[in-house]
């Protein structure tokens, strides 16, 4: 073509377009989010951080820890799951027997009665027992209430499944927008080069855990990759009397020669104070799950 | 300088009115790209070495590795295309480089944008959003930099002696746009006194980072590769029609790319660049069909030079950009996403690709403007082996490492510890590539600063000869 | 430079030039099937731009099927939304109550009693006459609220006002419910605040 004017509009609206479409729309959806209520709750989330905590993420930023660390939990499926908790006056062989024939009476309980009796092949008696898992809650309410009608108590729960969500104590659900409300900035992170940190806090609460682990990363995971982050505690000689409340308390190999003691700096303080504010997973509409609650 | 009667300017006279502005561009990036090279491999040495830092802010992993890239990306491959492009813009217009003067200065002003941004991610001061890392600051002398280059490019290209446009003319004056457009875009919310809440953030930085390092990268990379291509083969440009249809293709959908499909982002955004992803295929297919029908059945060996050097680097194009767009594919990303995969693509794009077609440009364009052979022409096939040999070496380790890394993650039972071990024995191989590209690097940086010290030692001896020269008889007054 | 004319002045300065023709026919109907094929995916996955929806969920329907609906927490919602249409208009949504219309049933020692019996009497049947609530007298009468409510809904609400609040009791269970229910028979008296101290908790 000539006109460069024409190659110019091309690009102006192909990029006008992505600007509406990427920016602008989550802009208007996202950027003017405001705090979420917890399921089944009145409690606000998130919670905001305070004191340290808040500082902690800028040094968190400022020390590149996004580098190696996400903070993004993934879902790649959820279920509704039927559990048989107490079988009553019944024993396993009728309960099986029953249920049974159940699943293949009952009209909207047909499709899952092979899923069902699957579950319950080779059932023993041992509880609790999963009797289904899967989409359909019309199931699982369906079947609580018959098996609830005959005084067997059965508990109806969400969860939400995942590669990430089956790591222990990484989550119990996706990570979703309005988990990083209060973030300036976002620190989502690409590379997994060491674990999710979105739970941290639940995982590692311990405020000297997290600082031994700055100070020196292989005196608590053996053979681990970080960086010692010595830079943020000083190594300074013992006071007479007593040792200092905040020095580190170190393993052999680990510990400054005699006489010294290692210290944090406030920089190493706010960082642990917010990688221990960092708890994920309580349950919000968009991702929903049945919170484990404390038997009664 | 004057047309001749018929209205062309000689291509001497073209390329001497490059010379500066191209050296103080050239000279600046190559200077970058070894910097980047080698902070890149001190990032790396933490993990083979993680107690090497330890008291050392300045080069733990997260400052080093975010500077590394920045100086790839922002040091180098930017000012070495941008000075392409200048002296593809006036070579087309056949006229000189209009307002010679201004991309000198631009040049500047853009060296000390990257060394303010890096020294200020070295000492804590990142805004914590990739390839967004510098500060107000740099950003704004990188911003105001790129439109004095922007109005000089536009200027070449407004006063051109011959009126068609050359496909090379579309790809890149839209990288002008796309460039000005996002980066300011990008800064204006980010960098700035009151961001948008929460992971609104993010989204935008997923904008930016595809917007510059895809669609940015294909349009300036692209762009130089049509221009180089056909003329050093000897053979037209496959086709113009072809290339309009890659070049719309490419701007319409490539800019949708570049939201990662588990992202906590409400659904629609993944889908959206999900989608994008699966068209920009076309694109893509489209640019790697042309240049093969262009290069195809010309009889000129490459003999490891600038051809070579712009082959590899469209074929690293293709390569990197599937690789890229496969990873918004959702089932692909369930295994690839957060493993050292994504790092190997980066990497493949911003070297492989972009770092190999703007050294074989530069190798071309240089002896022109300089007017005069390059001083070890020999190095150029060794940068090109180190070069060739050493990325390899440095992306293929880490897309297998990712691979396997991701696999381990995918796997609850697998404790946490082993996937980074897995990966860490393909890390050592593709650290020894990174050093085999550092010395390719050299070897460039090499020959532009002989080639410069030699054009100023060739300007004194003027000066000298000039200021000694004998006088005429008759001028010598009694 | 090869390929370069050196000398000035000439016509040829070796630019590249391209041939001309348009682009196959197969690579745009492979765009339009990729097209197609996008715009299947994105109405599936998408969700239609509801900042609600995540993946992998793709609808609201589903989204609402994996809510949970049941356990405790459920239950208190159930209970709170039972409250808030029924109790919540004279005893207060605070629970502090309102003077001349309801006591509160925040910190009162009808609601937080050991037992379920007593209490649960109350909205089967109602109140009438005086009785002390936490020291002070009220001469109110309070119809039978809850005789058309079903045993679970009953049962959400008991249990909502006595665990809200601050309130520390024990949950009631719809089989409490009922045996009370059973025990009242159909169209009760109201209770006077004399029968209801008689009561076992």
């Amino acid at each position: 073509m000539k006109n460069g004017f024409w190659v110019f509009l091309a690009a102006f609206v192909a990029l006008g377009a992505s600007w509406l479409g990427l920016v602008y729309g989550p802009l208007k959806q996202l950027g003017v989010a405001t705090e979420t209520k917890v399921l089944q709750s009145d409690a606000k989330w998130p919670q905001a951080r305070t004191g340290d905590a808040t500082l902690g993420l800028q040094v968190y930023r400022s020390a590149g820890c996004a580098a190696c660390h996400t903070e993004q939990i993934r879902q790649t499926g959820a279920a509704n799951v039927l559990t048989i908790t107490e079988t009553g006056s019944h024993q396993p062989a009728d309960l099986k027997g029953f249920i049974n024939s159940l699943s293949s009476s009952v009209p909207e309980l047909m499709n899952y009665s092979n899923a069902v009796a699957a579950n319950l092949a080779g059932w023993n008696g041992e509880l609790p027992k999963v009797l289904y898992r899967g989409a359909a809650d019309t199931v699982v309410a369906l079947l609580g209430d018959k098996l609830k009608a005959v005084g067997v108590k059965t508990e109806a729960r969400v969860v939400a499944t995942g590669a990430d969500i089956a790591r222990p104590g990484w989550g119990a659900r996706q990570s979703v927008a309005a988990d990083y409300l209060y973030d300036a900035p976002v620190q989502l992170g690409s590379l997994r080069a060491g674990p999710d940190l979105s739970n941290i806090g639940v995982r590692s609460p311990d405020l000297n855990w997290q600082l031994q682990h700055l100070y020196a990363p292989r005196s608590l995971v053996k053979n681990s990759t970080m960086p010692a982050f010595r830079f943020l505690f000083s190594v300074r000689k013992k006071a007479d009397g007593p040792d200092a409340a905040d020095a580190l308390v170190l393993p052999k190999e680990f510990a400054p020669a005699t006489g010294q003691e290692v210290v944090p700096t406030t920089e190493a303080r706010q960082l642990a104070a917010y990688l221990v504010s960092l708890k994920a997973g309580v349950p919000l509409y968009e991702a929903p799950f049945t919170p484990i609650t404390a038997a009664k | 300088m004057n047309p001749t009667e018929n209205n062309t300017f000689c291509p001497n006279e073209i390329d001497a009115s490059c010379r500066v502005p191209l050296l103080a561009l050239f000279g600046g990036a190559a200077l970058w790209l070894v910097l980047g090279l080698a902070l890149g491999i001190a990032a790396m040495l933490s993990f083979h070495q993680p107690d090497l830092f330890a008291g050392c802010p300045f080069l733990s992993y997260g400052r080093a590795q975010a500077a590394a890239n920045d100086l790839l990306f922002y040091g180098f491959v930017i000012p070495a295309a941008l000075g392409v492009m200048l002296w593809i813009f006036a070579r087309l217009s056949r006229s000189p480089l209009a307002l010679p003067l201004v991309p000198v200065a631009a040049a500047n002003l853009w060296h000390v944008g990257v060394l303010v941004g890096t020294v200020s991610i070295l000492l804590g001061f990142s805004t914590g959003h990739p390839w967004l890392e510098y500060p107000r600051a740099a950003a704004v002398l990188l911003f105001a930099a790129f439109m004095l280059v922007a109005v000089s490019a536009v200027a070449t290209m407004g006063f051109r002696l011959n009126r068609e446009l050359y496909p090379s003319h579309w790809f890149l004056f839209a990288a002008l746009l796309w460039f000005v457009w996002s980066y300011a875009t990008a800064n204006l919310f980010l960098v700035s006194g009151h961001p948008p809440r929460g992971v609104a953030q993010a989204v935008v930085g997923w904008w930016l980072a595809n917007n510059l390092i895809f669609v940015w990268l294909a349009l300036a990379g692209v762009g130089i590769a049509f221009y180089f291509l056909p003329k050093i083969a000897g053979k037209p440009l496959a086709s113009s029609g072809y290339a309009l249809f890659a070049f719309l293709t490419l701007v319409f959908f490539g800019a949708w790319a570049g939201i990662p499909p588990g992202a906590p982002v409400p659904a629609w955004l993944p889908t959206v660049s999900a989608f994008g992803a699966l068209l920009s295929l076309i694109p893509v297919i489209a640019i790697g069909i042309i240049a093969k029908k262009t290069v195809c059945g010309a009889k000129v060996p490459c003999r490891g030079g600038p051809f070579c050097f712009i082959k590899f680097g469209v074929l690293g194009f293709v390569v990197s950009s599937l690789l890229y767009l496969g990873e918004f594919c959702p089932r692909a990303s369930r295994v690839l996403e957060f493993t050292w995969f994504q790092t190997g693509v980066t990497q493949w794009q911003l070297l492989g690709f972009a770092g190999m077609i703007l050294c074989g440009a530069i190798y071309e364009i240089l002896p022109r403007v300089m007017d005069r052979e390059l001083p070890f022409a020999w190095l150029v096939k060794l940068n090109f082996f180190l070069f060739a040999g050493g990325t390899l070496l440095f992306v293929v380790p880490l897309l297998l490492g990712g691979v396997e890394q991701g696999l381990k993650l995918r796997d609850a039972a697998v404790p946490f510890a082993d996937t980074g071990a897995a990966a860490l024995k393909f890390l050592r191989v593709s650290t020894t590539g990174q050093l085999l590209a550092l010395l390719g690097s050299l070897c460039l940086l090499l020959n532009i600063l002989v080639m410069t010290i030699q054009w100023k030692l060739g300007l004194v001896k003027c000066v000298v000869t000039a200021v000694t020269a004998p006088l005429n008889a008759p001028e010598v007054k009694s | 430079m090869s390929d370069e004319n050196k000398s000035c002045c000439s016509n040829e300065t070796g630019e590249p030039t391209v041939t001309r023709s348009s682009a196959p026919m197969w690579i745009i109907v492979v765009t339009l099937a990729l097209l197609f094929t996008g715009g299947l995916f994105f109405d599936s996955h998408s969700g239609w731009f509801d900042k609600n929806i995540y993946a992998p969920y793709q609808s609201r329907e589903q989204l609402e099927s994996f809510q949970p609906k049941s356990g405790a927490a459920a239950a208190m919602a159930r209970g709170k939304a039972v409250y808030e249409g029924v109790c919540g208009i004279c005893h207060g949504s605070d629970g502090a109550g309102k003077p001349g219309q309801a006591p509160a049933l925040a910190a009162s020692e009808w609601v937080t009693t050991k037992g379920f019996n007593r209490l649960a009497h109350i909205p089967l049947a109602g109140v009438a006459g005086p009785l002390q609530v936490g020291g002070k007298g009220w001469n109110l009468n309070m119809a039978a609220m809850g005789a058309a409510l079903p045993d679970e809904d009953v049962a959400a609400v008991l249990t909502y006002i006595r665990t809200a609040w601050g309130n520390k009791a024990e949950a009631v269970t719809a089989d409490d419910v009922k045996k009370v229910r059973a025990e009242i028979g159909k169209s009760p008296q109201p209770y006077s605040g004399a029968q209801l101290q008689a009561m076992p908790e």
